[in-house]
């Protein structure tokens, strides 16, 4: 069997390859279809978009399994029933359910769900899955759309198992050591403006004529939720909720020219497991996978500054960043606030910035991943 | 909503810290959906779960299944009917009330507004 990833190739170059090991004098029948043994030939041209006239490297080698990449087709947002403006590409949230470690039996837990996309990626390795949103109307869709259509759609019934409306800074969860992983993509500010239950100007009062909310189509007050605060509240909760060993996997948006690695939020009982970048210019995202990996002590807060103590982040740092300021923002008497820090104001002030548009362009993937722990 | 979701809230309204579990249910309307039985997933749970709130819940609605005390030999039969309980029992509507401050969290077509107003955060 010939195949080609990001090239193509001949029949005639396919058989002459297949030819090429006659010598080898295999005396059972040749069945392309349905073969018992599938040997493989793997010819590296590298990453050049003009590839060289010979490989550099040739690997022979039996099929002893295949991977998953169709799932990406099969999760397809082009193909997806409902989807929104934030709905999460279908090979990112494959990749985000990897990094999660989901696998059957596991209870992961998204509390910025959206339109759903890691519930379905999550419980398509066997997890059971619940999301929250502090916007019930991206739940809900329309009559036929929605994330339960999806659900449907995937055949995921019975390991999606809820969705719920709430404000994860004002959450009902018991205290307990309910999720195996938390795995979400917190709300920007850029495309979904993050909200959290409040208002913009405190001194203003409810209406006291009808201040009940117990009306059907009451939805509060929302104020603007600034990015490091989400963070510092999505690290705390992680801590708090997840079990030991439990992975916390989300995106964090960065401008890059301000972005450094003292940016990452710490807490006394995350360890950073990855931190890979994907590019779009002046700014980029970055999938982080923390785990837990001590008890959580209530009352030890997340450093959202991050301006002291990131001994094991920084050794992982100092090795691939280049321009790594840690050792001015350490002992500088002001703090140097983290590149997401406004993210939303930064990113819609920056004139340039008008001309780009969020692509999912997959080109730009770049992967520095710095597994620290493998 | 599944009963095993409910037996993770409590009412979480401002200063309302004792008593606030299990919600209280109230004007259901059930449907059973049948789903892949997953003993693992039901034995990992039950160890966090709080039996008598589920005993209690499962008796508002009718499910007399559960006995009131969780036995220690959880033979498959037992996690079977446990199955049906926790996973293929849902809330399509109805609507969940705080035994403590009588908060009511609405459900609808399956999911839980448990979303409070600026004056109970």
């Amino acid at each position: 069997m010939v195949s080609a990833f990001g090239s193509t190739c001949s029949s005639d170059y396919q058989i002459r390859i297949i030819d090429s090991f006659a010598y080898l004098g295999f005396k059972g029948d040749i069945d392309l279809k349905n073969p018992e043994v599938t040997f493989g030939v793997l010819e590296d041209y590298g990453l050049d978009s003009v590839p060289p006239l010979e490989p550099f490297m040739i690997y022979f080698g039996r099929l002893i399994a295949s991977g998953n990449r169709d799932l990406i087709q099969t999760f397809n947002l082009k193909k997806r029933k409902y989807i929104g403006n934030t709905s999460m590409d279908a090979e990112l949230s494959l990749i985000m359910a990897n990094q999660a470690l989901a696998v059957p039996g596991k209870l992961i837990y998204d509390p910025f769900v959206g339109t759903g996309s890691f519930l379905f990626t999550c419980a398509q390795f066997g997890s059971f899955t619940m999301g929250s949103d502090i916007d019930g109307r991206q739940i809900r869709g329309q009559t036929d759309r929605s994330v339960k259509s999806n659900v449907e759609q995937y055949h995921l019934q019975g390991k999606v198992l809820d969705t719920l409306v709430f404000d994860i800074c004002h959450h009902p969860w018991r205290d307990n050591l309910w999720f195996d992983a938390i795995v979400t993509d917190p709300p920007y500010g850029v495309r979904a403006g993050a909200k959290t239950l409040g208002r913009k100007n405190p001194t203003k009062r409810p209406l006291t004529i009808d201040g009940t909310h117990e009306g059907k189509d009451y939805y509060p007050p929302t104020k603007p939720y600034e990015m490091s605060e989400v963070l510092s509240d999505l690290l705390e909760f992680a801590a708090r909720f997840l079990v030991l060993g439990g992975r916390l996997v989300y995106w964090l948006p960065t401008l890059v020219d301000e972005y450094s690695s003292s940016d990452l939020p710490e807490h006394s009982s995350m360890r950073l497991v990855s931190n890979s970048e994907q590019n779009f210019g002046q700014w980029s995202r970055r999938l982080v996978t923390m785990e837990k990996f001590k008890d959580n002590i209530i009352g030890e807060r997340t450093n959202i500054h991050n301006v002291r103590g990131v001994d094991n982040l920084s050794s992982v740092y100092k090795k691939n960043d280049v321009n790594s300021n840690e050792a001015e923002t350490t002992n500088t008497k002001e703090k140097k606030k983290p590149g997401h820090y406004l993210f939303r104001e930064k990113y819609f002030s920056s004139k340039s910035d008008k001309k780009q548009i969020w692509t999912r362009n997959k080109d730009q993937n770049r992967d520095d991943d710095t597994d620290n722990t493998t | 909503m599944r009963l095993v979701t409910h037996n993770m809230l409590q009412c979480h309204v401002k200063g309302c810290n004792s008593n606030n579990f299990p919600l209280q249910l109230s004007d259901v309307e059930i449907e059973i959906q049948e789903t892949d039985f997953n003993p693992k997933f039901l034995r990992n749970m039950l160890s966090k779960l709080e039996w008598n709130a589920l005993v209690k819940t499962a008796l508002e609605i009718n499910i007399t299944t559960l006995p009131n005390v969780l036995p220690n030999d959880l033979d498959e039969e037992f996690l079977k009917m446990l199955h049906r309980v926790l996973l293929e029992t849902h809330i399509k509507q109805g609507q969940m009330i705080c035994p403590n401050c009588n908060h009511t969290y609405p459900i609808k077509d399956g999911i839980p507004n448990m979303l409070l107003s600026e004056t109970e955060t």
